[in-house]
C-alpha cells in the first residue's frame, strides 16, 4: 500500500476533525455544559417531548412508504426498463439538489387550501398544510431518492441470472423475489434506509413552511431546536441537539458496516 | 425424442437473432449447439428453457408443446455461463433450492443434497459460500444445482468459457462422463470447435441465426455442407485454388510435387509445426507436420519445396474449382 | 418473462407513478404556475430584484468558493483514506459522512454558537461570507470524498507505479495518471456539492444573520417572500435558483462524460 506523505495526512486530519468532528463534540460539550440534572430536566420539557413524539409518528409512516416505493421503482427501472421508467428515474432525482425551502414552497402551493390541488382536497374536508400530512409529504419527498439510489446500482451489477435460475428450478415469481432479490438487494437496502431515517428525522427548510412551525402541534424536533435558539433558549436547543447528534453516530456507524459490506459484495465476492 | 423446435424466429431491437430454425435432439444424447458469437445459439438455448419468450415457433419437452409454458414448468436444468450462484446461501443451500421449492421434506432433502455433492466432488465444501470457491467448483455446484430437481433436460451456456484452458479440458470431460452416466439429454452452447468435437454427439452449427449444418462431429468435420462450416470446425487452408486441412498436404521433392511452394515461416506450436509457404501470386498455404517429420525434410525460410496432396486422401471431384470452395468429395474410403 | 407482465405488476406500476406525480410532478407543476401566475413580466422583475440579485450573488460566490476548496481539500482525504493505513482510518472514513447524518438546524446552530458572538475562540463571523461559506464547507465536503474514493481505490497502484519507474516524480504521477482518472467522477461530485449547496437552509440561516441585501442567502430569502404571503414572488426566485442549479447539474454531467469519454 503505497503511503502518502505524513504532512498530508496531518492536513487533511486536522481539516476534517475542525470541520465535522469540532462541531459533533460541541454539540456534546454544550449538553453537558450545566451538569446531568439540568441535562435530565431539559429532557423533560415538554415542548421538546412533543416535539420528539411527532418526529417519531412522522418517521415511522415516511421511511417505510419510501422504501417500499424505493425497492419498488429500483426494480421496474432496473429489471423492465422502459421510456416510462426512464422517466420516473430522472423524476426521482429531482429532490436530490432541491433547496429544503424550494421543497417547502412547491407543496405548500400545490396543497394550501387555496392551492392548485388543495381546494380539492379542502371540499373533501382534508386539511393537508399546516398539519401532520404535510410533514410526511415533505419528509418523503426529500428522502425519495435515497434507497434507490443505493439500490439501483446493486442491482444492475448483480444481475437477474440469479432470477432466471431460480425460476428454472421451479420457483413462482414471489418466492423468487424472496429469496433472491430481496436478500440480494439486503445491504444496499439497509443503507438506503439508514439514510432516510437520517434525512427523514433531519429535515428543517422544508418542515419550517408546510407545518407552520406552530409550538407543541407541529413542531418537529428540528423545528423546536430552532424555536429554542431564536428564543435566546440555547441551552434547550442544544439538549435536543444532543439526541440528534446521538442519532446521527448510530447512523454513521450503521452506514459504516453497510458500506463495508457492500464493498465486499462487490469487490471481494468474486476474485 | 427428448426435445424439439421449429420454425423458432426470434428479433431483439430490430435484429433478426434467430431465423426460423428447427430440430431434432435425442434423448439421452449431448448435443453442442456451436457458432461464432452473435449467431444466436445463446438465446436459442433460452428459448428451449423458457426464460426468453420467442416471436413465432413451436417448443416442445419430451413429447409436449411447451412453447406457452414458463420456464418454472417445463422441468429443465439450466446453467449461466457465470454460474450465477445464490451469493447470500451456502454451496449446501444452493443445491437445495429446487428441492426447498417442490417442498422436499428436509430430511429427505439433506440426504439428496448429500448424495449430488458427492456426486459433483463437493463434500467439503458444503458449508462455504461461493465468493470462497473457484471458478471449477462454483461450475460444479451449478450443475448439482441443475440437477438436484431431476430435469429431463440439461441446458448449459457456454459452462466453461470462463476458466483457465486446463480446468476447462478437464472438466469439460468429467462433465461428459458425468452426463453419460446419468443418461440425461443435454444441450450445451459453445464457441469452442474443439470442445464441442470432444464431448458431442451430435454438432448442431448455427450462424448467423440459421443451422448451417447438423451431425455427428466425424461427419460434419468431413463433410462440411459450407465454407463457414468447414472454416468455423477447424483450420483450412488452400492449394492450387482448392481448400484442404492442413494435415492432408504435405511436402515432398519438387519434382514430386503437384506444385513448388518458397518456406516463408516455420512455427512451432508445441505439439505440432507449421510451414508456411506462399507461391509466386503470394497466396498462403500452410501445411502440417510432426516433429519427426521436421527433423527428416528440415524446411528453411526461403527454400523452395515441393507440397501435393497426401496420396491416401481422396481427389477432389472438381478440381480447377473455384478459389476457396469446400471441398466436393463425397467419397472418402480410407480417409481418416 | 412473461409472467411478470401479469395484472399485479401493471398495479404496482400505476400506484408507483401515483405517488409520484403525488409528491413530486404536481408541486413541481404548482411552481410553475405560480410562478408564472402574473404574467412574464412580474416574474421577471420577481426574479431579478436588487434583493434577489445580491441573494443570489452572495450564495453564488460562497457556495462556488466552498464547492472549489472542498474539492482539492476532499481530494486530498480520499487520496489518504485510500493509500493511507493507520489508527483511526475507519473513524476518519466514518466521519466523512456526518454532514450527511446530522442534520442541518443542528450544525446551523452549532457553527452559529462556535463561531457567533459567543464563540469561545473569540471571533465572530457571523453575516460575513465567510461563516457562510464555513458553514456550505461542512455541507459539501462529503461529495467530492465519496465521489472520489472509489475511483481512486479502482486505479490499481500499478499505474501510479509504472509512472514512477519511468521516472515520474510523485507531483508528476499525481497530475498525469491520478488525477485525469478522478477528474469526472470529482466534476460530477462537485457539481451536485454545488447545486446542493445553492439551495443549503438549515446549516446556513443562523450564522448568515439574514440581513437583506447584505447577509442574505437565496434559500432565506425565498423564506422571508413565503413568510410574507407573496407566493408568486417566492415562486419566481426559487424557480430562477432551480433552473441555475438544473444547468449547472447539467454541465457537469456532460463535461464530465466527455472528460470520461476521452480517456477511454
Amino acid at each position: 500500500m503505497r503511503r502518502s506523505s505524513l504532512v498530508l495526512r496531518i492536513l487533511v486530519i486536522g481539516y476534517v476533525g475542525a470541520l465535522l468532528a469540532l462541531p459533533l463534540g460541541f454539540v456534546f460539550q454544550q449538553a453537558f455544559s450545566h451538569g446531568w440534572a439540568q441535562l435530565w430536566a431539559a429532557l423533560h420539557d415538554h415542548a421538546m417531548d412533543l416535539a420528539i413524539i411527532l418526529t417519531a409518528k412522522v418517521a415511522i409512516l415516511a421511511v417505510p412508504l419510501n422504501v417500499l416505493f424505493g425497492v419498488g421503482a429500483s426494480l421496474w427501472i432496473v429489471r423492465h426498463p422502459s421510456k416510462v421508467s426512464r422517466v420516473l428515474d430522472v423524476v426521482i432525482d429531482v429532490p436530490l439538489a432541491l433547496s429544503p425551502i424550494i421543497v417547502g414552497l412547491v407543496l405548500e402551493l400545490a396543497y394550501a387550501q387555496n392551492g392548485w390541488f388543495g381546494s380539492a382536497f379542502a371540499a373533501m374536508g382534508l386539511r393537508v398544510m399546516f398539519s401532520y400530512p404535510a410533514i410526511v409529504l415533505a419528509s418523503v419527498f426529500v428522502s425519495l431518492p435515497l434507497v434507490s439510489r443505493q439500490v439501483i446500482p446493486l442491482l444492475r451489477e448483480i444481475g437477474d441470472h440469479q432470477e432466471q435460475t431460480a425460476a428454472t428450478l421451479g420457483a413462482r415469481p414471489t418466492r423468487i423475489f424472496f429469496t433472491i432479490t430481496l436478500r440480494s438487494i439486503a445491504w444496499a437496502a439497509a443503507y438506503g434506509v439508514t439514510l432516510t431515517l437520517a434525512r427523514v428525522i433531519g429535515e428543517y427548510g422544508a418542515v419550517l413552511i408546510v407545518s407552520g412551525n406552530i409550538a407543541l402541534i407541529t413542531q418537529t424536533l428540528t423545528l423546536n431546536i430552532g424555536a429554542n435558539f431564536e428564543s435566546f433558549n440555547s441551552y434547550q436547543g442544544f439538549v435536543g441537539a444532543l439526541l440528534l447528534a446521538l442519532v446521527s453516530v448510530l447512523v454513521l456507524t450503521v452506514i459504516g458496516v453497510s458500506r463495508h459490506r457492500l464493498e465486499r459484495k462487490r469487490h471481494g465476492s468474486f476474485v | 425424442m427428448a426435445v424439439s423446435y421449429s420454425g423458432v424466429t426470434k428479433s431483439f431491437r430490430g435484429r433478426l437473432v434467430l431465423d426460423g430454425i428447427s430440430d431434432v435432439v435425442n434423448e439421452g444424447e449431448l448435443t453442442a449447439l456451436l457458432g461464432p458469437s452473435g449467431s444466436g445459439k445463446s438465446t436459442l438455448l433460452k428459448i428451449i428453457a423458457g426464460l426468453t419468450p420467442l416471436d413465432s415457433g413451436r417448443v416442445s419437452l419430451a413429447g409436449k408443446d411447451v412453447t406457452n409454458t414458463p420456464a418454472r414448468d417445463r422441468h429443465i436444468g439450466f446453467c449461466f455461463q457465470d454460474y450465477a450462484p445464490f451469493r447470500h446461501l451456502s454451496l449446501r443451500e444452493n443445491i437445495a433450492y429446487g428441492l426447498k421449492v417442490q417442498h422436499v421434506a428436509r430430511a429427505q432433502r439433506r440426504e439428496q443434497v448429500d448424495e449430488l455433492l458427492r456426486l459433483v466432488r463437493l463434500e467439503d465444501y458444503a458449508d462455504q459460500y461461493p465468493h470462497q470457491l473457484s471458478g471449477g467448483q462454483r461450475q460444479r455446484m451449478a450443475l448439482a444445482r441443475a440437477l438436484a430437481i431431476k430435469p429431463d433436460v440439461l441446458l448449459l451456456d457456454e459452462p466453461f468459457a470462463a476458466l483457465d484452458a486446463q480446468v476447462r479440458a478437464e472438466l469439460r470431460r468429467w462433465v461428459r462422463s458425468l452426463q453419460q452416466e446419468l443418461g440425461i439429454t443435454t444441450i450445451l452452447v459453445t464457441h469452442d470447435q474443439v470442445e464441442a468435437m470432444e464431448i458431442a454427439d451430435r454438432l448442431v452449427i448455427l450462424n448467423e441465426g440459421r443451422i448451417e449444418q447438423a451431425g455427428r462431429p466425424p461427419f460434419v468435420y468431413d463433410h462440411p455442407a459450407t465454407e463457414f462450416v468447414a472454416s468455423f470446425l477447424g483450420p483450412i487452408t488452400s492449394l492450387g485454388g482448392i481448400s484442404y486441412r492442413p494435415h492432408e498436404l504435405e511436402l515432398v521433392g519438387i519434382s514430386d510435387a503437384a506444385e513448388t511452394l518458397e518456406v516463408r515461416e516455420v512455427v512451432r506450436l508445441g505439439f505440432e509445426v507449421r510451414v508456411i509457404l506462399t507461391n509466386a501470386e503470394g497466396s498462403t498455404t500452410w501445411v502440417q507436420l510432426t516433429h519427426d517429420q521436421v527433423k527428416q525434410i528440415n524446411p528453411r525460410v526461403g527454400q523452395r519445396v515441393g507440397v501435393r496432396v497426401r496420396s491416401t486422401i481422396a481427389t477432389p471431384a472438381a478440381t480447377g474449382a473455384e478459389p476457396a470452395t469446400p471441398r466436393e468429395t463425397s467419397h472418402h474410403e480410407g480417409s481418416h | 418473462m412473461r409472467a411478470h407482465e401479469d395484472p399485479r405488476t401493471y398495479l404496482a406500476k400505476g400506484v408507483a407513478l401515483g405517488y409520484v406525480s403525488l409528491l413530486v410532478l404536481i408541486p413541481m407543476a404548482a411552481l410553475l404556475n405560480n410562478a408564472f401566475s402574473h404574467g412574464l413580466g412580474a416574474f421577471w422583475d420577481a426574479a431579478t430584484s436588487t434583493e434577489s440579485l445580491d441573494a443570489m450573488k452572495l450564495t453564488v460566490t460562497c457556495s462556488l468558493f466552498a464547492a472549489a476548496f472542498n474539492a482539492v481539500a476532499g481530494t486530498a482525504t480520499a487520496y489518504v483514506l485510500v493509500r493511507d493505513r493507520f489508527p483511526g482510518r475507519g473513524v476518519l472514513n466514518a466521519i466523512i459522512d456526518l454532514p450527511f447524518a446530522l442534520p442541518t438546524v443542528v450544525a446551523g446552530v452549532t457553527f452559529y454558537t462556535l463561531y457567533g458572538p459567543h464563540s469561545p475562540f473569540h471571533v465572530n463571523i457571523t453575516g460575513t461570507w465567510v461563516g457562510i461559506t464555513v458553514a456550505i464547507m461542512f455541507v459539501t465536503l462529503p461529495f467530492s470524498v465519496r465521489a472520489v474514493q472509489p475511483v481512486l481505490e479502482s486505479l490499481t497502484v500499478d499505474a501510479e507505479d509504472a509512472a514512477a519507474t519511468l521516472g515520474a516524480s510523485s507531483a508528476r504521477v499525481f497530475r498525469t495518471v491520478t488525477l485525469p482518472a478522478i477528474l469526472p467522477s470529482l466534476l460530477t461530485g462537485t457539481g451536485l456539492a454545488f447545486a446542493r449547496a445553492l439551495g443549503e437552509y438549515g446549516s446556513v440561516v443562523f450564522i448568515s444573520n439574514n440581513l437583506p441585501y447584505r447577509s442574505e442567502v437565496s434559500s432565506s430569502y425565498v423564506y422571508s417572500l413565503v413568510s410574507q404571503g407573496n407566493d408568486p414572488g417566492a415562486a419566481a426566485v426559487a424557480l430562477f435558483l432551480l433552473v441555475g442549479a438544473l444547468a449547472v447539474l447539467i454541465a457537469s454531467n456532460v463535461v464530465a462524460r466527455r472528460l470520461a469519454l476521452r480517456r477511454g
